[in-house]
């Protein structure tokens, strides 16, 4: 199994119609201190296992995917 | 009869031919240079896995022509070789050896330091095996997707076994061969085998045969590429059964590499297949039992066989006419272009014995380049991979094995180290010079390897591979000094075009008004992947028409895109830095869209069509980031707006110029002049019968209207403009008037003038930035980022009547002070202007700098119509 995307609206599709986006970020609130925003923005954890990423379906319905992958074996364990 | 031009002289070709059968029918001998020494080679394995027989076929080096069909009109010839391949005089190379140690481009040409750089190009030019076509670009191979729940590759006995087992179980399969079916097997037992499997193969529905497909290594996923003639294939299984047999083992002693010393089964498939004499006398060098097999073949086909070195239990086997050197051992063959003699020991004595062809059977090889780089991967081997010699019957056994997922990889002996001939062909490694670079410290199979480059080569290891392992083992013993080196892809050679293959296909976006362009001839540029009229012919008369009269820019590249819905207005104001709720219909606003970091990505405009209903513009560039970004955003606030990107649906043609209104006027259906229409308004309007978005705006410093439009009219439009402006002096202006153009107004080029930490502060756009607002994209960063001192902005020099390259360092009394980002000579303002980056000097801003040699003055407003009396005409 290629590293395939089971994208909600298109189905299954290959990883090379999506571009990857970012690992998916907490959001700011007003009132965040500022080592918490810098924090947000700027440093990636980049785990060696599960992360949740936004990957976008550029060649497909152009919307976002919010996908559970492992960095370590490419398993995709949530898609939505 | 069909024929083949091989460097001028006409072959002509035999049924079944491959390209190297019908060259050595025509007494071709020398098939190609060695890479380093210029040694003659002739054909070897006969089975693609040696890089002997590699030719320049049909313009394409490298091409394997004994596993490559020949072919009525092919061109064919040898790779290297100065002036050919047959009289090279760069072989003299091979005298000057001690002078050419291994790693010697590490050792010499060191000092002077030009040295090697002088050398380089020269080295690379006498090395290699071929020249690539650099004079066209070859057709972009397309690819071909398969999904196939299991793959094999290799057609053989266990691979077909293998296939016919798992699709009995229910799983779809694909098996590849580089070959077709069979087509390298002799008749016989083997042979008939096959036959009978592949029509049970080809009965199954569930099994796809790709034949003349090759594979080119096993990746992550696991995902197979396989190359074909015309395509290549993408197969994404979810396992994959290696089947690809094994090779025969090299043999290594001295000249080992001189033609006429051939693989076994290589020669045997010559004479079996083709009908050609490997040669008239022979000696048979071998330990395994094919040596009785071969010895028979070449006696009924008539060929002389001088001797047959064996050892002891082989040699009682064979016939009294063999004349077997019992417990005889090759050590060395001589020749100068070819074989003259084979030296054999035996009984304690050397024996000479003249000979044109020494044929070697030495053992199994796995051909297993392809399993060893599958590590962690659902991949398996099946028959001879893994246990290389197995009957007919243990090769089905272990293809059936193999589809039900399991297979144990067979422990095998190393050959004897090596002490003299050439470990490795393809780049010309001998056994001395892994003794010397062993010598030097380079003490492992991965050491080796990279400082000898044996394994590197096209064969990629087949043959040399477990020599270099038998070599450090030898030394070192077991351990992972002497373990396996990693095996990459690709595992037979390939073409860039192949590796490029469904990538890189070039994509084009072309304007509705592109064909208009060239008619003007206009020099198409590229802007990503748009194309767009630099200029068309006279830049300058370009320019001088935007600042006297009027200028047509087609602006249709922009990013064009209608956001709508009940949360449309909150969704701006969230998203933009400006205030988006007070602009009401029929007003524009410069707005600059920032990331969460508070950096600039990109800058456009947003009008109001309608309460709650929004018209964006983008850089020609960020449209797709622009549009990832927009739904990114909505989605993740969960904001009712609808997102529409026009930008291939609309057209837009810039009208500037100022004599603007003179041509528009009598062609729009409303009234234009400053009152109805003002500066940074927008109104829909009709021109020359086109319905259109218009914008009142001034990114090149005159009045100017932007028009947008359904792109099917904008061919119309573009001639009823252009006829209409034919008194006023109007023309079509390319990027290249434009870029001066907007310099002039100090109006940034997102991506050439900013960075991506190109904060608003920085280049002085605080005025499109709101911090009263609640909260926008980047505010927390911005706050953030407020308390500190700025470091470095965005300025506008004066350079008086010099104009420094763009990308000039600017520095003030020697110290580096920043460097310019857009910089040319205004023609209306007869001085040199730029933007750039300019950094904090002492702790304040120079108001003075230096870019080559020439001095600059910070200025404080655009340079041209600074107080925008000419944009509010």
């Amino acid at each position: 199994m290629a590293l395939r995307l089971d994208c909600p609206r298109c189905g299954s599709r290959p990883y090379t119609e999506f571009w990857f986006d970012s690992e998916t970020r907490p959001l700011g609130q007003p009132g965040d201190s500022f080592e918490h925003d810098f924090e947000r923005v700027w440093m990636r954890p980049n785990v060696a296992g599960v992360q949740q990423e936004r990957w976008f379906h550029y060649a497909g319905c152009r919307r976002h995917l919010t996908v559970e992958r492992d960095t370590r074996t490419n398993e995709i364990r949530a898609i939505a | 009869m069909p024929s083949l031009d091989f460097e001028g002289r006409r072959v002509t070709l035999a049924p079944d031919d491959t390209i190297a059968s019908a060259l050595f029918r025509a007494g071709v001998r020398t098939f190609s240079r060695s890479f380093k020494f210029h040694r003659r080679r002739g054909l070897y394995c006969l089975a693609g896995d040696c890089p002997t027989c590699m030719m320049t076929v049909d313009g394409d080096p490298g091409v394997r022509t004994c596993v490559t069909p020949a072919a009525d009109g092919q061109t064919v010839a040898r790779g290297a070789g100065w002036p050919s391949a047959e009289r090279d005089l760069l072989s003299s190379f091979w005298l000057l050896r001690r002078l050419l140690p291994v790693g010697f481009y590490y050792k010499t040409l060191i000092r002077p330091r030009a040295a090697w750089r002088l050398a380089e190009p020269r080295i690379r030019r006498l090395t290699g095996l071929g020249s690539l076509p650099l004079d066209a670009a070859p057709p972009p191979r397309e690819v071909e997707h398969h999904h196939e729940e299991l793959l094999i590759v290799g057609a053989g006995v266990a691979g077909l076994s293998a296939a016919l087992a798992a699709a009995e179980g229910g799983t779809s399969v694909l098996i590849a061969d580089e070959g077709m079916v069979g087509e390298k097997l002799p008749p016989g037992p083997t042979r008939a085998r096959l036959e009978e499997l592949h029509v049970r193969v080809r009965e199954r529905e569930a099994i796809t045969v790709l034949e003349r497909a090759t594979a080119i290594g096993v990746y992550e996923g696991p995902f197979v590429p396989l190359a074909s003639a015309d395509r290549v294939h993408h197969v994404h299984p979810e396992r994959v059964i290696i089947a690809t047999g094994a090779t025969e083992r090299h043999g290594v002693f001295a000249g080992n590499d001189l033609p006429g010393v051939w693989l076994g089964r290589g020669a045997a498939r010559m004479l079996g297949s083709h009908g050609v004499e490997p040669g008239k006398r022979v000696v048979l060098a071998g330990s395994t039992a094919e040596v009785a097999e071969h010895l028979e073949l070449f006696q009924k086909a008539g060929v002389e066989v001088a001797a047959c070195a064996v050892p002891e239990p082989l040699a009682s086997e064979l016939p009294a006419s063999a004349n077997a050197l019992t417990g005889g051992e090759l050590l060395a063959v001589h020749g100068r272009r070819g074989v003259r003699k084979a030296v054999i020991a035996t009984q304690g004595k050397r024996e000479s014995v003249r000979c044109d062809a020494v044929v070697l059977s030495l053992g199994l090889v796995p051909r297993d380049g392809l399993l060893r780089q599958a590590g962690g991967l659902p991949v398996v081997g099946a028959g001879d991979v893994v246990a290389p010699g197995c009957t007919l019957e243990e090769a089905c056994v272990s293809g059936r094995a193999a589809a039900g997922g399991a297979n144990e990889l067979s422990e095998r002996e190393l050959p004897s180290p090596c002490t003299a001939g050439f470990a490795c062909l393809c780049e010309d490694v001998r056994a001395t010079d892994l003794e010397d670079a062993w010598a030097e410290g380079f003490r492992s199979t991965e050491l080796l390897k990279r400082y000898t480059t044996a394994t590197m080569g096209p064969c990629q290891g087949a043959l040399c591979h477990e020599h270099l392992r038998a070599f450090v083992h030898e030394r070192a013993g077991d351990g992972p000094t002497s373990a396996a080196t990693t095996a990459r892809p690709p595992a037979r050679p390939i073409s860039v075009a192949d590796a490029a293959a469904g990538i890189h296909l070039p994509h084009e976006q072309r304007t509705a008004l592109h064909e208009t362009h060239l008619a003007l001839g206009a020099d198409m540029g590229w802007i990503g992947s748009w194309r767009r009229a630099e200029s068309y012919g006279d830049w300058l008369a370009e320019y001088w028409a935007v600042r006297r009269d009027v200028g047509l820019l087609d602006n249709s590249t922009l990013g064009k895109f209608r956001v709508a819905g009940p949360d449309a207005t909150e969704f701006l104001e969230r998203l933009y830095p400006c205030h988006i709720a007070d602009l009401t219909p029929g007003r524009t606003r410069y707005a600059l869209l920032l990331n969460e970091a508070g950096s600039l990505l990109d800058d456009g405009m947003i009008c109001a069509l309608s309460e709650g209903g929004y018209y964006l513009t983008f850089s020609s560039s960020a449209v797709d980031h622009a549009e990832t970004l927009l739904r990114d955003w909505a989605e993740t606030w969960a904001l009712d707006v609808h997102i529409l990107n026009q930008t291939a649906a609309l057209g837009a043609i810039n009208v500037t110029g100022p004599r603007t209104r003179e041509l528009l006027a009598p062609l729009c259906s409303n009234a234009i002049d400053s009152e109805a229409f003002p500066f940074m308004g927008m109104r829909e309007l009709s021109v020359a019968g086109v319905p259109c978005i218009a914008m009142r705006l001034g990114f090149v410093g005159e009045l100017g209207f932007e028009l947008h439009f359904p792109s099917s009219r904008s061919e119309h439009l573009w001639m009823e403009l252009m006829a209409a402006g034919s008194e006023l002096g109007v023309m079509p202006v390319g990027l290249e008037a434009t870029k001066l153009l907007r310099l002039e107004k100090a109006h940034i080029l997102v991506g050439q003038d900013t960075d991506f930490d190109s904060t608003p502060a920085k280049l002085g756009f605080e005025w499109g930035v709101k911090m009263e607002k609640p909260d926008f994209v980047g505010k927390a960063a911005l706050e953030r980022l407020s308390a500190l001192e700025l470091g470095q902005k965005l300025a506008m020099f004066d350079f008086g009547d010099a104009a420094p390259p763009e990308g000039s360092t600017l520095t003030v009394d020697g110290t580096h002070a920043g460097h310019l980002t857009s910089s040319q000579l205004s023609p209306v303002l007869e001085r040199g202007i730029a933007l750039g980056w300019l950094l904090r000097v002492n702790g304040s801003f120079p108001e003075t700098v230096k870019a080559a040699g020439a001095s600059g003055r910070v200025v404080a407003e655009p340079f041209y119509d600074p107080k925008r009396e000419r944009l509010r005409a």
